[in-house]
């Protein structure tokens, strides 16, 4: 009765799930190999592009869309001589609506005599855009007042409204800086922060201030925000100050993929290969060996009437099921598991706390989804060729007399 | 020691401030340099170092006279004499960007980029490398420096390194894809073991049947899956051996660099025995134990 409800259309698959759930231990461990397998690729499939992403993201978020630095900065001279002027210049451009000069140096921030924490301080000018967000209190108004991350703020133990001593560390500042008292306006988040950093932000007049250098206006670089198209701003600014160059998010982005990070895509490509070889073999080992066992079983199958196409089929719908629901299983697995890695190398020095190594990305899944279908066409290759090639005679005489 | 942080990978405006000490002045001096003449050699011209990669690319061979400037226009060019060509010094941060790098004197260098209104001995450095005596008074050292130069942070190289440095993150996110990928293979290797002790069903069943103890058949599949796991584990080590110098050409052309990206130390190949072998021998017993515990009679019936 059996063979001939199976021999019905859609019975391979059936069929193909019964040999399995017949062999429970051996079936089981090959799912759970392959999604052990499938959430490492899927792994490596969202790293090769997961810090360019989340870079991407963070620079979009930070609502500048255009970072102009200096063509080329040499040592022992600031990047942008005159910060607050080109800032003010770029500002002007029709096709951009903010411009911010940044500087940043490095200061210990003093709460009375208590104990100092050593901070990254960027001074800012020109317009009302922040490259910060207030958390608490308010944002700074005027000279000589500072707003500091939640990290800074623990560390020194301090609230808005006080009043706290900056002596700073500038390049090319001043030998001995003074030290000089700032109030705390607020409490602000700096998206690029790293998680235990301290960070802290004001104008930049008074951060030259800080720096014992009052007249200086240098910046680092100057933040753009378009007035709706990166590219047309960037090509105006860089025919107005052919001496800095403008980059918008998407080419800091494609900079960073040639120059930084190449370390990820290539073992993530190493991995992914070595990963996919890997449950090619075993699988095929798996499936060869099971169909090896069941040479009897088919021939009979065989000489009950199956066609050799059938057979086969069978042949590859075990490993459909076998890589189907493994690669099903890997999908939670490999996102329990991108998070466990994603934890590891976030402990990198100095890298943003909103910055991952791992990000969903909805190509990676269909890349995963292709390699692993492939994969398992590919492994089901040899059994089936050994199915289809079966003499059923001999195989039948062989079964009996052996 | 540092006296400020714009060498971190992000500031806190992101990648962009970095940029700058990406293209570092060793590369902007190259990049603007006017011309390579071989000119008579001159006792009084400064020499300096050309990286190999910047040699090959502009043909520039040792004795040659090149001018470097700090502007593109070239305007404040001087003439220096090509001493050496030298290798850099492997960067794995820098993977991909071929170094294009001059070395010169520091002197030359600040005589070079000095406008007119810096007075000699005036100028600004990055950074001073200090070598101790003794290495271990580097913390107390640097303690000494803060105490007494304000304006300079000193920082020994060790401490800076840490427990958090980029090598030793690394170094974890490695070990624990290894422990993904044993993971993923004990599974296999439990599935494929099973098979192949079913298989021998019906030996080990008339084994049983003729007096040997199930003790004396789990010692022999003990030692079949030791011998077959070394066996694996050997041929694994050789692989890995034979490809270590093709994956290190391969990278090392590719990028145009002398780091080395695989390395089979004897440590590594006897962790890599030490976890192996004993795991192929245990799924042997594993898939073997349950079997065992059936009848003779039982193993042996078709």
């Amino acid at each position: 009765m059996m063979p001939l409800d199976l021999a019905r259309g859609g019975a391979p698959l059936a069929f193909a799930w019964r040999s399995l759930v017949r062999q429970p231990a051996r079936a089981t461990l090959g799912i759970l190999g392959v999604a052990a397998v499938g959430a490492l690729l899927l792994d490596m499939l969202l790293l090769s592009q997961g810090l360019v992403t989340s870079m991407q993201d963070l620079l979009d978020s930070s609502g500048f869309d255009i970072r102009v630095a200096a063509t080329d900065p040499i040592p022992g001279k600031p990047d942008i001589e005159d910060g607050a002027a080109a800032a003010a210049q770029i500002a002007a451009l029709p096709s951009v609506s903010a411009a911010i000069a940044v500087r940043t140096e490095d200061a210990d921030i003093q709460l009375a005599d208590g104990r100092p924490t050593r901070a990254t301080f960027a001074g800012v000018s020109g317009g009302r855009s922040r490259p910060w967000t207030i958390l608490r209190g308010a944002d700074i108004r005027g000279e000589h007042e500072i707003v500091i991350n939640d990290h800074a703020a623990q560390a020194i133990g301090v609230a808005p409204g006080a009043s706290v001593t900056i002596k700073a560390y500038c390049f090319g500042g001043a030998e001995a800086a003074p030290a000089i008292p700032f109030r705390l306006a607020g409490i602000a988040e700096f998206p690029f922060d790293a998680p235990n950093q301290s960070g802290a932000g004001t104008t930049i007049a008074s951060l030259a201030d800080a720096c014992g250098t009052p007249d200086a206006r240098t910046a680092d670089l100057v933040l753009v925000t378009s007035s709706g198209d990166p590219d047309a701003a960037a090509t105006a600014i860089a025919a107005l100050r052919p001496d800095l160059r403008a980059f918008t998010n998407t080419e800091a982005v494609g900079q960073m993929q040639q120059r930084g990070f190449t370390y990820f895509r290539q073992i993530s490509t190493v991995l992914t290969t070595i990963t996919v070889s890997f449950a090619l073999l075993l699988i095929t080992v798996l499936l060869t060996v099971s169909v090896n066992q069941r040479l009897g079983e088919v021939a009979a199958l065989r000489a009950l009437g199956f066609s050799q196409g059938r057979v086969v089929l069978d042949v590859l719908f075990e490993s459909a099921l076998i890589v189907g629901i493994g690669g099903l299983l890997s999908l939670p697995l490999g996102a329990a598991l991108a998070v466990w890695l994603d934890g590891i190398l976030k402990r990198m020095p100095n890298l943003p706390a909103a910055l991952h190594f791992f990000v969903f990305d909805p190509q990676a899944l269909w890349i995963h989804g292709g390699l692993l279908a492939a994969t398992a066409i590919i492994a089901a290759l040899y059994p089936m060729s050994i199915v289809a090639r079966l003499p059923i005679a001999a195989t039948l005489r062989d079964e009996v007399m052996g | 020691m540092a006296t400020h942080r714009k060498d971190e990978p992000f500031g806190p405006f992101g990648p962009f401030v970095t940029f700058g000490s990406f293209v570092s002045f060793w590369a902007f001096v190259v990049l603007t340099f006017a011309s390579a003449l071989l000119v008579a050699q001159q006792p009084e011209t400064p020499s300096i170092l050309i990286s190999r990669q910047l040699a090959e690319l502009e043909q520039i061979a040792v004795g040659d006279e090149v001018r470097l400037a700090t502007n593109e226009q070239g305007t404040d060019a001087r003439a220096f004499r090509v001493a050496g060509i030298y290798e850099p010094t492997p960067d794995p941060m820098r993977l991909g960007a071929v170094p294009r790098e001059v070395r010169l004197h520091l002197t030359d260098l600040l005589a070079l980029e000095r406008d007119a209104s810096t007075p000699a001995g005036t100028e600004h450095v990055e950074s001073i490398n200090v070598a101790l005596r003794n290495p271990g008074e580097a913390q107390a050292f640097a303690a000494d420096v803060n105490a007494r130069i304000p304006g300079v942070f000193a920082r020994g190289t060790t401490g800076a390194a840490g427990s958090g440095s980029t090598f030793v993150v690394l170094e974890r996110f490695h070990l624990a894809i290894a422990a993904v990928t044993i993971v993923a293979s004990t599974v296999f290797l439990l599935a494929l073991t099973i098979m192949l002790v079913d298989e021998r069903r019906a030996t080990v069943g008339v084994l049983r049947l003729i007096g040997l103890p199930a003790r004396r058949i789990l010692l022999q599949v003990l030692l079949e899956g030791l011998l077959i796991a070394g066996a694996g584990a050997l041929f694994g080590l050789l692989l890995a051996l034979a490809s270590e110098g093709l994956i290190n050409r391969f990278f090392q052309w590719r990028y145009d660099t002398a780091l080395i990206f695989v390395k089979v130390t004897p440590e590594v190949a006897a962790t890599c025995l030490a976890i192996a072998v004993p795991l192929g021998a245990a799924a042997t017993v594993a898939a073997s134990w349950a079997l065992l515990q059936r009848s003779g009679l039982r193993l042996a019936r078709r």
